[in-house]
């Protein structure tokens, strides 16, 4: 007996975005003279669900609209900026094609000049706003997709309802069973409201982020990174945690009894995008360029968000039918009036300065 | 025509080279290579054979060099690029942190206790190694001593995560008793049992060949006059396994020190060593100027831990002969 695959609904966007790409991508290079083609290009990414994603919605349709392949780079995104860094600066050919990064991340490498200008996109005059950088000179980043670092918990632990705000996180019956990023990142607002701040004190007035962060300590939380959290949910080690709501959704279609909410303070909201490191050869430079471009098309994006479960830039995205209405997929203003935004540039500017007092409490 | 017993006689005088061992045959070879170097250069013979050392040496000193430059200069955030002008700010902030202060004091008191116990457990695993008359007991220690070289410390540190996690091997024992499940892993004890587990093949390693050069018939001449086996153990094996012991506990105390991986995956975040917070520093806010100050403040701790030991022992405790 064989198994037949199932004409799953990702399946077939997949399949439909390749048909689109071969159709639209030629006809989109033709308005320029096509530069040679490398054999390669390599995009930087995160491993598990997040490159499976970005292989079936963007690179295999790319590959096969322009048969360049896309090899994917899962060194990790703070490993590889050191070494984009350097090629940079040493005038060397830099490693990587493309990063997806996160865009905190990402606006450090802009701040220190390292990224190509990617103003000249076409698709960049037809995504929502969300996609250009805020307060950077230029382009040098596009983002690609929010996400929103939700409050995931097992719902076994409460049978009496999801809970409704961090405060939850000081409960001591957790005590020992609660998580966070092991440098506090996407915790930060939460825990200046939680701690009754507002988002406005941030960066210049967060003694209520630190003293709840103080509290929460007594609870002794786990810190980790995000396959910890997934883990940890399947392992019975955590009951709650503050994590991107991707990794609470495979931690779910893995069979874990996992559920989120964002509670009554808000959630932080965030983007990740691509940029383009400078040095790279001008043909190379011309199909990277093309492979950001395409990956803001709503075809690639419909496929690659549809397996990550987080809203893109593109305009008249299907949202997946299991996160339709979930406030950790914002569509519409309103959604986004909901959570916690603090401009990239502030963090980049900051994020040294927080990780020490986040390491000073917890470590300390 | 010389008789076949004759013939035969020479062929055992001189037999063709490939009947030689290859090691005998490369010897011979770098001899060869030695007798064209000129006399009036043979002062330098010795100074070729430490060039390899001197080299990596060189590179360690160089790139010491690059990082002791960096410590002195600020991270500007605002552009991500280290400033030009040279200060002590970083080793300020560093010493004005709660967590330097908290990593430190945790990676030099895990030196402290990991090597006490390694060296404590390593003794009679080696003893028993060295001395055992049954060659099936003494394969078998060898086995489990290299084995665990053979397997990495990230995948040795995950082995112990499905052991002793709440739903681990360890709890679902204890689950059949009616007891547990107990949180075992993701804290500091967790990563010194880590820690005590990878260093043990080292310190038998370091103290195997030292028991091993210690006589036997000294213990026998001991015991024939009298002393009984604590005693020769405390005057007579102890003493004479002390460069052993001493190397035992430099490899181990100062791999320990400067430990990354043990702490990461079993510390559950909350348990950090030193070299964790190097990490963070360089990846995590792209502070090299910091990260570099932490960085030589560690290797100054390792060299002092590392001198503390040979000055307490002696270096002739380690089998090299003092200088007069």
């Amino acid at each position: 007996m064989t198994h037949t695959p199932a004409l799953t609904r990702r399946r077939l966007l997949a399949g439909a975005a390749t048909l689109t790409t071969a159709a639209a991508l030629p006809g989109l290079l033709r308005a320029q003279s096509e530069p040679e083609k490398p054999a390669e290009i390599i995009v930087r990414a995160w491993g598990g669900v997040w490159v499976d994603s970005l292989k079936t919605g963007v690179s295999d349709p790319f590959t096969a609209a322009t048969g360049i392949a896309v090899r994917h780079d899962l060194t990790e995104d703070n490993e590889i900026k050191p070494r984009i860094w350097a090629a940079v600066d040493q005038g060397r050919v830099p490693p990587i094609h493309i990063n997806w990064d996160t865009t905190a991340n990402a606006t450090s490498s802009a701040l220190r000049g390292a990224c190509e200008d990617l103003s000249d996109l076409p698709n960049l005059a037809t995504v929502l706003p969300l996609a250009r950088p805020i307060g950077l000179d230029g382009v040098p980043i596009v983002n690609t997709y929010a996400y929103v670092y939700v409050l995931a918990y097992r719902p076994e632990a409460f049978p009496d309802g999801a809970p409704i705000s961090w405060q939850v996180l000081l409960d001591p019956r957790f005590k020992g069973r609660i998580a966070l990023y092991n440098d506090g990142i996407g915790f930060h607002p939460s825990a200046q409201i939680a701690g009754g701040g507002t988002l406005a004190g941030i960066p210049d007035d967060m003694e209520p982020c630190w003293d709840f962060i103080g509290r929460l300590k007594v609870q002794e939380p786990l810190l980790g990174e995000d396959p910890d959290f997934t883990a940890w949910f399947q392992n019975g080690e955590i009951d709650v945690a503050c994590t991107i709501s991707s990794n609470a959704r495979e931690a779910k279609r893995n069979g874990v009894d996992v559920a989120w909410t964002v509670p009554t303070e808000g959630a932080k909201v965030d983007t990740d995008g691509m940029w383009i490191p400078k040095g790279l050869p001008e043909n190379e430079l011309y199909w990277a360029k093309q492979y950001i471009n395409f990956a803001l098309s709503t075809e690639a994006q419909q496929v690659w968000l549809d397996g990550l479960g987080l809203p893109g830039v593109a305009p008249g995205l299907t949202p997946p039918a299991d996160l339709v209405g979930d406030p950790s997929f914002p569509t519409t203003e309103a959604d986004f009036a909901k959570l916690l935004l603090v401009a990239p540039r502030i963090q980049a500017e900051h994020t040294a300065d927080w990780f020490a007092r986040f390491k000073d409490i917890m470590q300390g | 025509m010389k008789p076949d017993g004759a013939r035969s006689a020479l062929r055992v005088g001189r037999p063709s080279r490939a009947a030689y061992p290859l090691s005998w045959r490369a010897l011979d070879a770098a001899e060869a290579l030695v007798a064209l170097w000129p006399d009036r250069w043979s002062g330098a013979v010795k100074w070729l054979f430490l060039a390899p050392a001197l080299l990596i040496v060189g590179f360690l000193l160089w790139g010491l060099g690059v990082m002791a430059d960096a410590s002195l200069r600020e991270m500007d955030f605002s552009t991500y690029r280290l400033t030009d002008e040279r200060s002590l700010a970083n080793f300020a902030k560093a010493s004005g942190s709660a967590a330097f202060w908290a990593t430190a004091r945790r990676s030099l008191l895990a030196a402290l206790i990991v090597t006490a116990i390694c060296l404590i457990l390593a003794f009679p695993y080696a003893y028993a190694m060295t001395r055992t008359r049954s060659a099936a007991l003494r394969k078998l220690l060898l086995i489990g001593l290299f084995l665990p070289f053979f397997i990495g410390q990230v995948v040795r540190a995950y082995g112990w995560l499905i052991l002793l996690g709440q739903q681990g091997l360890v709890n679902d024992a204890l689950g059949t008793l009616g007891l547990g499940p107990y949180r075992m892993l993701f804290s500091y004890p967790a990563v010194l049992f880590g820690l005590v587990q990878y260093m043990l093949p080292f310190a038998v390693l370091m103290l195997a060949p030292a028991l091993a050069a210690v006589p036997e018939e000294v213990e026998r001449a001991a015991e024939s006059c009298g002393a009984a086996w604590p005693r020769v153990l405390r005057h007579v094996v102890i003493p004479m396994a002390r460069p052993g012991l001493i190397a035992a506990a430099l490899v181990v105390s100062t791999l320990t020190l400067t430990d990354f991986a043990m702490p990461a995956i079993m510390g559950g975040g909350g348990a950090d060593f030193l070299a964790n917070l190097v990490y963070d520093q360089f990846f995590r806010t792209s502070d090299a100027g910091l990260g570099s100050a932490i960085t030589l403040i560690l290797t100054l701790l390792g060299t002092t831990v590392a001198g503390v030991l040979l000055a307490f022992a002696g270096a002739s405790a380690l089998g090299v002969r003092s200088a007069r």
